[in-house]
C-alpha cells in the first residue's frame, strides 16, 4: 500500500485539504512547529505556522530539523491507516503504549498540540481510503 | 409537553477517613442496587445511558455518584485541599463504596465499574466481599503499566490533550456522538484531577500476589474487556481471570476502555447476561 500522505505528488492538495477542515483549524490554532513522521525509513517534516500547515515534505527531508517525531514502520501506518484499524494501531497515543508507533523529541510541545496531530492523522487517514 | 429523563439527583453526605464530601449522586430505577463508578478523570456522565434505560431501571436501583473532587462534588470545605497535591488512594476509593452504599441503606448492592472503577471492583471483592452480592470490573487487570502522568497535568499542556487523548480509548467503529461526548466529558475533569486519579490507577492498584485470596463464592467477580483497550487489555483480564479462580470474563468484541459510554446499546448486549444471572441467585 502506497502512503499517501508521504507521496509527492499528492502532499499540496492534503495541505489543503487539512488546512480547511473545521475541527483542524481549531485544533491547530496557534501551533507553530516542525512536527517529523517517520514512516520505515522515509521522513516526512510538517511545517505548522501559526496553525496553518505551510508544507509537507517528505522528499529530501533527511536534514530538515523538528521539534518532535512520531516514527512508525511501515506496516505500523498501514494499519494505522485502514478505514477500521485494528486493535493497538487505532490511535498514537494507545499506538505508543503497545510499542507500535514512538515520539521523540519534545514531548511536552507534542502532548499540547495532541489534537492538532491526532486530527491530522485521522483526515491522513480518510483521505488515504477516499 | 416536556421530556425528562427518570433520574434524580441530589447530595448526601459521607464521612471518608474523618472528612466530611457532599457526594453528589444520581440514580433510578428499582430493584437490586447497582452503583456505577466512573473511570479516573470522569464523572458519573458515563454511566448515564445505563441510568435511562428501560430495561435496566424496570429491575435495578442504578446508582451512579461522582467521586469527591470529581462532577458536582467539590472538595470538602474542612480541608485545605490546595495545599497538597490532589491523590486518589485505594483506601479511600474503596471506603468510599462502603460508605456511599451504607449511607443510601443499600442491601449488598452489586458494584459495576470501569477502568479505575473495574479495578477497584478487584478490590472490593478482596477486602469486603460480604457487602456486595457481585462485582463487575470493566476494563479491569492486576496493575496497569507503566505511564508518565505528568502529561495529565503540565502548565504547557491543556485539555486539548485530554479530548485527543480520550478519543482513541474508544474503539473506532462505535458512533462518533458517542466517541466525542467521551471526549467532552474527560475535558470538564479539573487536570490535578485526572492526574491524581492515575496514583491509584498506575501506582496503588496491585494484585500480584493477592488474586487467589479473592473468594467468589462469597463476591461473585465478573469481568469484561473491550477489545481495543491499549491500557487494560484483554490479554491483561484473561491473565486476571485465570488467576481468580471462578470469575467470569467475556471479551467485549468492538469496544475499547469505556464501553457503556462509547456504545451503550453493545455494552447492554455485555452486560445483561450478568446482570440476568445475579437477578436470578
Amino acid at each position: 500500500m502506497a502512503v499517501h500522505f508521504i507521496d509527492p505528488d499528492k502532499t499540496s492538495s492534503i495541505v489543503d485539504v487539512l488546512n480547511s477542515d473545521p475541527e483542524f483549524k481549531i485544533a491547530a490554532r496557534y501551533m507553530t512547529k516542525d512536527v517529523c513522521i517517520e514512516v520505515g525509513k522515509t521522513k516526512c517534516i510538517i511545517k505548522f505556522r501559526d496553525g496553518v500547515i505551510t508544507q509537507i515534505k517528505s522528499e529530501n527531508a533527511f536534514a530538515d530539523p523538528w521539534n518532535f517525531a512520531i516514527r512508525g514502520s511501515l506496516d505500523a501506518w498501514e494499519k494505522f491507516l485502514q478505514p477500521i484499524p485494528p486493535r493497538f494501531y487505532d490511535g498514537i497515543f494507545g499506538g505508543m503504549i503497545r510499542g507500535n508507533f514512538v515520539l521523540e523529541g519534545d514531548t511536552v510541545s507534542a502532548f499540547s498540540h495532541f489534537w492538532a496531530v491526532t486530527r491530522m492523522l485521522d483526515i491522513f487517514r480518510e483521505l488515504q481510503n477516499k | 409537553m416536556a421530556k425528562f429523563d427518570p433520574i434524580e439527583g441530589r447530595f448526601v453526605y459521607l464521612t471518608i477517613q474523618g472528612v466530611k464530601y457532599r457526594v453528589y449522586y444520581e440514580e433510578s430505577g428499582q430493584g437490586i442496587p447497582i452503583i456505577c463508578q466512573h473511570s479516573a478523570g470522569s464523572q458519573g456522565l458515563e454511566w448515564r445511558h445505563m441510568l435511562t434505560d428501560p430495561e435496566i431501571i424496570s429491575k435495578y436501583h442504578v446508582i451512579v455518584a461522582d467521586l469527591p473532587y470529581h462532577g458536582r462534588s467539590l472538595p470538602p470545605e474542612s480541608v485545605q485541599w490546595w495545599k497538597e497535591e490532589y491523590k486518589l488512594t485505594k483506601s479511600f476509593f474503596i471506603d468510599f463504596q462502603i460508605e456511599l452504599s451504607r449511607a443510601l441503606g443499600l442491601v449488598k448492592p452489586v458494584y459495576i465499574g470501569t477502568a479505575a472503577g473495574g479495578f477497584l471492583a478487584l478490590n472490593l471483592a478482596l477486602e469486603h466481599p460480604s457487602e456486595f452480592r457481585a462485582v463487575i470490573g470493566v476494563e479491569a487487570a492486576k496493575h496497569a503499566g507503566t505511564a508518565t502522568l505528568d502529561t495529565f497535568d503540565h502548565p504547557y499542556i491543556g485539555n486539548d490533550y485530554k479530548r485527543a487523548n480520550a478519543m482513541y480509548f474508544s474503539a473506532p467503529a462505535n458512533p462518533e456522538k458517542y466517541r466525542r461526548a467521551i471526549t467532552w466529558v474527560s475535558m470538564l475533569a479539573a487536570p490535578p484531577v485526572t492526574k491524581g486519579d492515575m496514583n491509584y490507577y498506575f501506582i496503588e492498584h496491585d494484585l500480584t500476589e493477592k488474586t487467589q485470596q479473592i473468594d467468589t463464592s462469597r463476591c461473585v467477580v465478573y469481568l469484561l474487556t473491550g477489545e481495543y483497550d491499549p491500557t487494560s487489555t484483554v490479554e491483561d483480564t484473561m491473565e486476571l481471570a485465570k488467576e481468580v479462580k471462578g470469575s467470569k470474563f467475556t471479551e467485549m468484541k468492538g469496544m475499547s476502555h469505556a464501553g457503556m459510554a462509547e456504545n451503550p446499546v453493545l455494552f447492554k448486549k455485555y452486560l445483561m447476561p450478568i446482570l440476568n444471572e445475579i437477578a436470578s441467585k
